[in-house]
């Protein structure tokens, strides 16, 4: 418990991400270091283009990188194979984007239990805490309920849902609320603060979104694949 | 030139090229199309060769008809030549009459040659280093060999040499390859009782004259000086059969088109002699009839096969539109709102669907000319083997403009409008549900005019499909209360809900499919295909709509497999959750899949039934009668019955029926054709009918099989016939029925009788070969009848022979052959030919199913483009996967066994139904009446079908699974569609 304590969850090492498209070499992250420590909410912002993107799926281990390391919970991401990578993904992260990225043919529920069945657990007590993280971002009604019947903030909340299920390390959240209205995304977003505050739940997340920004306890500033600010306010605002 | 139906043909794709045209000049339509069509070469090029098979189909069954025709008429050159007409005369005096009177035709612009010959049947041996050589069957003439080198000039007439001089023959190839003859050796010919020495003075190729017959289609001719015969013939008191020829001016086919006049005009001629037997035959037309029919009545059976393969083709194209309007839902639904027509959006996919259909047709029409020519080269060596006689075909291949043209029209507008219509009702998509990537609305009560129609439809249809039943029209029995029931869906959806109306009707068909053949027991009388294609497309579309409406009901079994949370599990999830939730594109591809598995495992299931029952077969048509001889009717076996069992062969052959025959024609009862089928008459001994062949049916006053048989022998106005009488080829359809009455016509003189049928019997293959090599349809009566009717033509020169328990037959047979060879004898082992002609049919049946799996390798394609398809559709779905978990493999199983399902549904649905229907078939089908015992499942031959579909499926899956499982975990938060 005490070096889990210690060590901090996510540990970025002058990360180097390029991305070759025929002759054009586009640097995307350029040595970027980043720590997140246990039950942080870090909000990742700057303009358009700056590798706010590339850092999530970098970091989370989604794509591949060309320089640097990662290190989650002690162990380095790039060192794996992509079979442990995925089977670590599956155990230690969960992922909400921005479109909402469930799976079509399956209703919310067996969206939410794909998490947990991937980890092991049995369909019956699968399907129990899938329909209880439903109950907890509201949406108890709608498990029977395919991701084209449902408006766009529930599937949002389905996909949270989702993240949250098998109570990963870390979620990563890519503007989460960018498909959605104000009051709508102002749902999401107290859901993610309330999770992060009461169950310590760690999630990075990027916006574009000033308020969203300012609401976090930390926010890291981005531009032309670096990190040019990081801010901790003692309160949230 | 052309027909009017391949003009027509040519017409409509004209009309569709030029509408595509219009459609081209506008420049957004064109744009879009050509963008879709360059966007995806891999794909284009899979969906062309998947509808290529189609067109490649129809184009090939034409070629196999063509080319069965081409082959047949092969014979009009090979054993007519310049010969149109000819006279056959019984003796000398009235055959110089007949030569005298038609004279005067030399003169007539009509005809270039005139020929009078002698000849009779004879037996050639050779005496070589090696042993006797025999032929019992040739054709030995004498001829003016400077008058037959002229005949029919300007066109050769095929016999050009010099005369052989007494004591020498010329024989043609046919001859001097049966005996390993050639220049210088001697033979001996025995006919008319008599030994003709000669030594072979040339040897020419069988053609025109040298391979003059009358009948068969490959004969061995010998031809000899003239007076050699006549005085051979004299010497055993009897006169050579005198036979006139006329050539009509012309080549070898297009003389023909003079036969009608010039024969009236011979007739004329020929006067008061006709009444005496000397009529005009017409042998080069009636080849040509024949090769019409055979080409004909072979290319629809090939067509009748291909055209599951064509509906699988079909179902094809409409599924890849579907799936391509699907993926570009969005798109169309964004082009829809800023103000595309409905009719925009059909004029772009009815141009990207020309371009499909065209590419497929001319490829197509380029692939089934090759397929046709290997379907040719193995339907004509399978028919060859049905007949150990002379009438050998060669194999000539021919695809006509008109079948070429019209086979790839004809694809091309099926393509076509498979295309066109699915667009239409793609254009359809409500646009808001488009946008928003949702299913189409479920409209909760289907729209009143909707209903109104329906409940018109159903009530027209069913009023429409009563007398159709009450007819057993078979075709109509099957499709319309099919339909009815099918128009029924939107007024029944409005009261129990569309899934419970699809049900009930898919139920509904199911069973009326299945059992109308036992409400309906005449609905098979038809000799047609028509209703068995029906039958096979209603039963499985039936079939996969219950399946894929009850998807989650058939995979309650495996729920412990999909909710086991382990990599595999998942992966059987998500291998069910897209076909489950796909119906459409699934239902198609199960259709595809079906409805070939179900025409083979019928075919499969069919021959087992029949090889199962062989034995018994061989012993019903046989009835003990082991052997049968055919000898030279000049040269008889005098007291045959007392030859045969005494001597060397008393103890082995214990009794022997000689026959009495007599070539005829008959007309149909049933009417189904117009033409004289020919017959042979056959004249039964007394003792023959002590165990007499087995009989199907009989008049119902005739206590037994025996009675029936007694009643032809000694009461001329009855007769039995075969089963097959006038089938030709196609589903037999139902036979003669005792009771019906027959005419059947004297060939020489045009005298007809009337004659009833008391009885069918059950297999007169023995009787097939009785006048050699032609095929006539024997028909039984007294040998009193036979002679009183027909005359001089009634012959004996067949013998039947029952042998005692134990003897070798083969070598028996071998044996009398030798013995007899003055006689010209041919010994035919009848098992052996019974279980010949079974052979031969397994191998048709094979060729047809060979046919069909080229079917099945559209089906396989299709579910190959469907995969590749629903990878790129969920690329994103794949990547959130990735993202939460699943291993790379794990994706990859899914696929796999996702196309493993549909696959494995498909030839499950498919063999069931095959499997059922023939048992229906078995249990209440009048055909497999005299079958007993257990049903046989071909437990092997499904499985290794199955296991064979299965395979070829997951190879078609293995690419577009692999490239699933590289996607990598990022692309879920790229990719936006
Ligand atoms: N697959 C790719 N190939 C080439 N260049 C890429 C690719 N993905 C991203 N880039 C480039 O990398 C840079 C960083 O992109 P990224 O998506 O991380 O930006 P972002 O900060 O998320 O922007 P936004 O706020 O618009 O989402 C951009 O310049 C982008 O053009
Ligand atoms: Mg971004």
């Amino acid at each position: 418990m005490d070096t889990e304590e210690s060590t901090p969850l996510l540990v970025a090492e002058s990360v180097t991400k390029v991305y070759r498209t025929g002759s054009q070499a586009v640097v995307a992250l350029d040595g970027l270091s980043l720590t997140v420590g246990r039950g942080e909410l870090v909000a990742v912002m700057g303009p358009s283009g700056s590798g706010k993107t590339t850092l999530l799926n970098c970091l989370s281990g989604l794509d591949d990188i060309d320089g640097g390391r990662v290190l989650v919970e002690g162990r380095d991401l790039f060192a794996m194979s992509d079979h442990e990578r995925t089977a670590h993904r599956a155990r230690s992260m969960g992922f909400v984007f921005q479109s909402f990225n469930l799976i079509p043919v399956l209703d919310a529920a067996e969206n939410v239990e794909l998490p947990l069945l991937l980890a092991g657990v049995p369909a019956h007590a699968a399907r129990e805490r899938a329909l209880a993280m439903l109950a907890k971002v509201g949406l108890a009604g709608r498990a029977g309920h395919r991701p084209a019947e449902l408006s766009g903030g529930e599937q949002q909340r389905v996909t949270i849902a989702r993240a949250l299920v098998a109570e990963p390390a870390v979620v990563w959240a890519d503007e989460p609320t960018g498909n959605l209205d104000s009051a709508m995304a102002a749902q999401v977003m107290d859901l993610l603060h309330r999770l992060n505050e009461e169950e310590a739940q760690t999630i990075v997340l990027v916006t574009h979104d000033d308020d969203i920004g300012r609401s976090a306890r930390r926010l890291v500033t981005m531009r032309d694949g670096r990190v040019i600010g990081d801010e901790v306010r003692s309160a949230v605002g | 030139m052309l027909d009017p139906l391949t003009l027509g043909l040519i017409v409509a794709v004209a009309a569709v090229l030029a509408f595509v045209a219009v459609l081209l000049g506008k420049a957004v339509l064109r744009r879009l199309a050509g963008r879709q069509l360059t966007r995806r070469p891999a794909e284009t090029i899979l969906v062309v060769l998947g509808s290529v098979l189609g067109t490649a189909l129809i184009v090939a069954s034409l070629a196999v008809g063509d080319s069965l025709d081409r082959s047949v008429r092969q014979t009009a050159y090979d054993v007519l030549g310049p010969v149109d007409e000819s006279v056959r005369s019984a003796t000398l005096e009235q055959g110089d009459e007949v030569a005298q009177r038609l004279a005067p035709l030399a003169s007539d612009p009509r005809v270039d040659g005139l020929l009078t010959i002698r000849g009779d049947q004879a037996a050639a041996v050779r005496q070589g280093a090696d042993g006797v050589v025999a032929e019992p069957r040739v054709l030995l003439w004498e001829v003016d060999f400077d008058a037959a080198a002229g005949f029919g000039a300007p066109d050769a007439s095929g016999l050009d040499v010099a005369d052989p001089g007494p004591g020498g023959v010329v024989i043609n190839a046919n001859l001097a390859g049966r005996l390993g003859a050639g220049p210088g050796d001697e033979l001996v010919f025995h006919a008319y009782g008599q030994r003709i020495g000669a030594t072979v003075t040339r040897v020419v190729p069988a053609e025109g004259l040298a391979g003059l017959g009358l009948g068969a289609s490959a004969n061995q001719d010998a031809f000899v000086s003239p007076g050699v015969l006549t005085a051979a013939a004299a010497a055993g008191g009897v006169q050579p059969t005198t036979t006139s020829l006329v050539s009509n001016a012309g080549g070898v086919e297009s003389g023909a088109e003079l036969t009608d006049e010039v024969s009236a005009a011979m007739a004329d001629r020929l006067g008061p002699l006709t009444a005496r037997g000397a009529s005009v035959a017409t042998p080069k037309q009636d080849v040509l009839d024949a090769a019409a029919e055979t080409g004909e009545s072979l290319g629809s059976l090939f067509l009748f096969i291909g055209s599951f393969c064509i509906i699988a083709g079909i179902l094809l194209l409409v599924n890849v539109f579907v799936m391509l309007a699907d993926e570009r839902r969005g798109q169309l639904g964004i082009l829809r709102a800023i103000g595309m027509r409905r009719r925009h959006v059909t004029g772009e996919f009815a141009i990207e669907g020309a371009v499909y259909a065209l590419t497929s047709a001319v490829l197509g029409a380029a692939f089934g000319v090759l397929l046709g020519r290997v379907v040719v080269a193995i339907a004509l060596r399978i028919l060859n083997s049905y007949d150990q006689g002379g009438n050998q075909l060669r194999v000539a291949f021919e695809i006509t403009p008109a079948s070429l043209i019209g086979g790839a029209a004809t694809g091309f507008l099926f393509a076509f409008l498979a295309v066109v219509l699915t667009s239409v009702r793609i254009a359809r998509t409500n646009i808001i549900a488009a946008i928003r990537d949702l299913e189409p609305p479920v409209r909760p009560k289907t729209r009143t005019r909707l209903v109104v129609l329906s409940a018109v439809a159903t009530v027209l249809l069913t009023a429409a499909a009563i007398p159709a039943v009450v007819a057993s029209a078979a075709t109509q029995t099957y499709l319309l209360p099919t339909l009815a029931a099918v128009a029924a869906v939107p007024m029944l959806s409005r009261l129990i809900g569309s899934r419970a109306a699809l049900t009930v009707v898919a139920l509904g068909v199911l069973a009326w499919g299945l059992l109308a053949n036992t409400v309906r027991p005449d609905i098979y009388d038809e000799a047609s295909t028509a209703p068995y294609v029906v039958l096979g497309c209603m039963l499985s579309f039936a079939a996969v709509t219950l399946v894929s409406l009850h998807q989650p009901v058939l995979l309650r079994p495996f729920r412990r497999l999909v909710e086991r949370p382990t990599q595999r599990g998942l992966a059987t999830r998500l291998a069910v959750a897209y076909p489950t939730a796909k119906r459409f594109r699934t239902g198609a591809t199960l259709a595809m899949y079906s409805v070939v598995v179900l025409v083979i495992v019928l075919m499969t299931q069919i021959m087992t039934v029949i090889d199962r029952n062989m034995d018994q077969a061989v012993a019903d048509a046989t009835s003990g009668w082991s052997l049968r001889l055919d000898y030279n009717p000049t040269t008889p076996i005098a007291n045959l019955g007392q030859e045969l069992t005494t001597g060397p062969f008393a103890g082995r052959i214990t009794d022997a029926a000689p026959l009495t025959i007599a070539v005829a024609e008959g007309d149909d009862p049933r009417l189904t054709t117009d033409v004289q089928l020919p017959v042979v008459a056959v004249g039964v001994p007394e003792d023959f009918t002590f165990t007499p062949p087995v009989l199907d049916a009989r008049l119902a006053r005739l206590p037994s099989d025996r009675a029936a048989w007694d009643l032809v022998r000694l009461d001329p106005a009855y007769v039995l016939v075969d089963t097959l009488y006038g089938s030709s080829g196609g589903p037999p359809g139902e036979p003669v029925a005792p009771g019906q009455g027959i005419t059947l016509t004297d060939p020489r003189t045009g005298r007809e009788v009337e004659r009833t049928v008391a009885g069918v019997v059950r297999d007169g293959s023995p009787f097939y070969g009785v006048t050699g090599a032609d095929l006539r349809f024997p028909v039984f009566m007294g040998i009193d009848s036979v002679v009183d009717t027909f005359g001089v033509a009634a012959t004996q020169s067949s013998a039947m022979l029952r042998t005692a328990p134990g003897v070798d037959v083969p070598s028996l047979a071998t044996q009398l052959q030798g013995v007899l060879v003055d006689h010209g004898v041919v010994a035919t082992d009848l098992g052996a030919a019974v279980e010949q002609s079974y052979a031969a049919n397994n191998q048709f049946f094979r060729l047809m199913q060979g046919y069909l799996a080229l079917g099945l390798l559209v089906g396989i394609t299709s579910l190959g483009v469907i995969m590749v398809r629903a990878v790129r559709e969920r690329r994103r779905a794949i990547g959130v996967l990735r993202a939460l978990g699943f291993q790379a493999r794990t994706i990859r199983t899914a696929f796999l066994a996702e196309s493993a399902f549909i696959a494995v549904e498909g030839v499950v649905i498919g063999s069931v139904l095959g499997v059922v229907i023939t048992w229906l078939l078995y249990r209440n089908s009048a055909a497999f009446e005299t079958i007993s015992g257990p049903y046989p499942i071909a437990w092997g031959q499904i499985l290794t079908l199955v296991a064979v579909t299965l395979v070829a499926s997951a190879v078609a899956t293995l690419a577009p699974a692999q490239r699933a499982a590289r996607i990598r975990p990022a692309v879920a938060v790229r990719v936006r569609d």
